[in-house]
């Protein structure tokens, strides 16, 4: 479980994160959906200690991310596919990440079994795509066997074998009864993944409810996208004019 | 879906340990020895370590040589290679450590893994410190070696149990592994790689030269003495027996002080960069 108490986060004057409350929930995936700098990679950073919050508390099971004692057994991060080092193999990436917690070689290469993997274990990072990226982010998520699973836009690059298997992971590590977090773009993807949503915008709370009850609230068409884009109409900062209002042919 | 009250695991994995601090040195050691860049600087201080005291030592019969033997022309001979070139390779080695894993992202599950932080920074100075000092010992050890019988002809030759000569080899590659400390120091601060490398030059190399040719008195320009590189040239000297530790007015600095000066330039930089690493975001 993932609580947020008056959570914000200014850089100088401008504020990215106004003073949010949520609680995502254990044992359902819950989608993070907004705008390009609505605040969504700002809040996930606070949540693993990584960005300082200016005021107020994100804690996941009751604590603060650093104050865990194993903080990647409690919580599995995928923030940036590419943070990975080129020059590095995928192998040896995971298998530094594990050495601080005492994860032995095993679990690395049962991670990198389990996100497919295990045949270019030995190659150099420098050489992967995105969507192999992705898998590495997500196998280093995995690593502890953690409760907690946040990814930021995990399938992004991927492909539509790779996108289904993400969200057949998701799934079924929520329905193990785990917290997922989740942020994507792509609608109709989250439509098919997410229980449950929090929609962020210009760094406030838009919308906070099971999917259904959302994209109802929002939009006669029953599409996530309409609600989507009816929600954030008026918080996007950059917009071509075109997109208003395309959501009216589906 | 259904939600559950509580949070359970799929699988089980016994004895959950957090990050210690032995785990974070293994994970720093992996990420050193996992990357070939690295293997390679390391190896380049071996390599340019024999390299010049074997060129010093064959030609050493042209450049003048003393009438008996030296302990501190023999030492000038084997330790100038592993000074002058470990000492940068050290250095933008260090800075590497820290500003390779900003470039690449790295950072980010490095700090996820140890959101404490200053472990992590703590465990990269150990590693890199003593993966630059062995390299050097190997370099300043294994150049006496090599050049022992080419001294031995010229009947020039010393042993290792003279006195200061231990001493002086051991100093040389601490040295090193300070200059390694000095550049993660300032890579920590910096977080960039081309400002770390440039600003680590310019600490180590640049500043004794500008304070030699400052249009003041003698003992002001002595002020360079106490610079890291002159430093370093102390440190593989033997302590003489004078019993002067630092004497700015006749510009001398013992082997004693070097070692002082040096740690005090490694551990004041590295603590600057501990506080920018600490505060604030990643």
């Amino acid at each position: 479980m993932i609580t947020a108490h008056a959570l914000t986060k200014r850089y100088g004057s401008k504020v990215a994160v106004d003073a949010v409350d949520f609680t995502v929930e254990p044992g359902r995936v819950t989608g993070f959906l907004g705008p390009n700098g609505a605040g969504k990679s700002t809040t996930m950073r606070m949540m693993v200690g990584l960005d300082r919050p200016t005021s107020g508390t994100v804690k996941v099971n009751g604590r603060r991310y650093q104050e865990h004692r194993a903080p990647i057994r409690e919580v599995g991060v995928l923030l940036d596919a590419k943070a990975a080092h080129r020059g590095r193999t995928a192998y040896k990436h995971l298998l530094s990440i594990a050495a601080t917690h005492h994860i032995g070689s095993g679990r690395v290469r049962e991670v990198l079994d389990l996100v497919g993997l295990d045949s270019v274990a030995g190659q150099r990072v420098g050489g992967f795509s995105l969507g192999m990226g992705q898998r590495l982010g997500i196998a280093a998520a995995l690593l502890g066997d953690p409760a907690t699973i946040i990814l930021d836009e995990p399938v992004n690059g991927l492909d539509p074998e790779g996108v289904r298997w993400v969200r057949t992971l998701m799934r079924g590590l929520a329905a193990e009864g785990r917290t997922v977090l989740l942020s994507s773009h792509l609608m109709s993807e989250m439509a098919l993944t997410a229980d449950h949503l929090i929609v962020i915008g210009r760094g406030r709370i838009l919308a906070d409810g099971p999917l259904d009850d959302v994209v109802a609230a929002s939009t006669q068409t029953g599409s996530l996208e309409d609600a989507y884009l009816a929600l954030t109409s008026g918080e996007v900062e950059y917009r071509s004019s075109s997109t208003t209002g395309t959501g009216a042919h589906r | 879906m259904t939600s559950t009250a509580e949070n359970k695991r799929a699988t089980f994995i016994p004895e959950p340990e957090g990050p210690d601090f032995g785990g974070i040195v293994r994970s720093e050691f992996i990420k050193l020895t996992s990357l070939r860049s690295s293997i390679g600087l390391l190896l380049s201080i071996v390599v340019f370590g024999l390299g010049v005291s074997a060129a010093l030592a064959l030609t050493m019969a042209d450049a003048g040589l003393p009438a008996q033997p030296s302990v501190s022309f023999m030492l000038d001979q084997i330790t100038l290679g592993t000074v002058l070139f470990g000492q940068l390779i050290a250095a933008v080695l260090g800075v590497l450590m820290i500003t390779g894993e900003y470039a690449s992202g790295t950072m980010q599950p490095t700090l996820i893994a140890t959101p404490s932080r200053l472990p992590v920074l703590r465990a990269k100075a150990v590693v890199i410190f003593v993966a630059t000092t062995a390299s050097a010992l190997v370099a300043t050890f294994g150049s006496w070696a090599a050049t022992y019988p080419l001294f031995a002809a010229l009947d020039l030759e010393i042993g290792l149990a003279a006195p200061g000569v231990v001493l002086s080899l051991v100093g040389a590659s601490v040295y090193v592994g300070l200059s390694a400390i000095l550049g993660l120091g300032i890579g920590t601060l910096l977080r960039n790689v081309a400002a770390s490398v440039a600003t680590v030059i310019s600490v180590m190399l640049l500043l004794p030269i500008v304070l030699s040719v400052l249009p003041a008195s003698q003992t002001v320009r002595n002020i360079q003495l106490l610079s890291m590189s002159k430093a370093g040239d102390a440190m593989s000297n033997p302590p003489e027996s004078q019993g002067v530790f630092v004497d700015l007015v006749n510009g001398y600095i013992s082997s004693g002080a070097g070692w002082v000066i040096a740690v005090v330039w490694a551990v004041v930089f590295l603590v600057i960069g501990a506080f920018r690493l600490r505060r604030g975001d990643a």
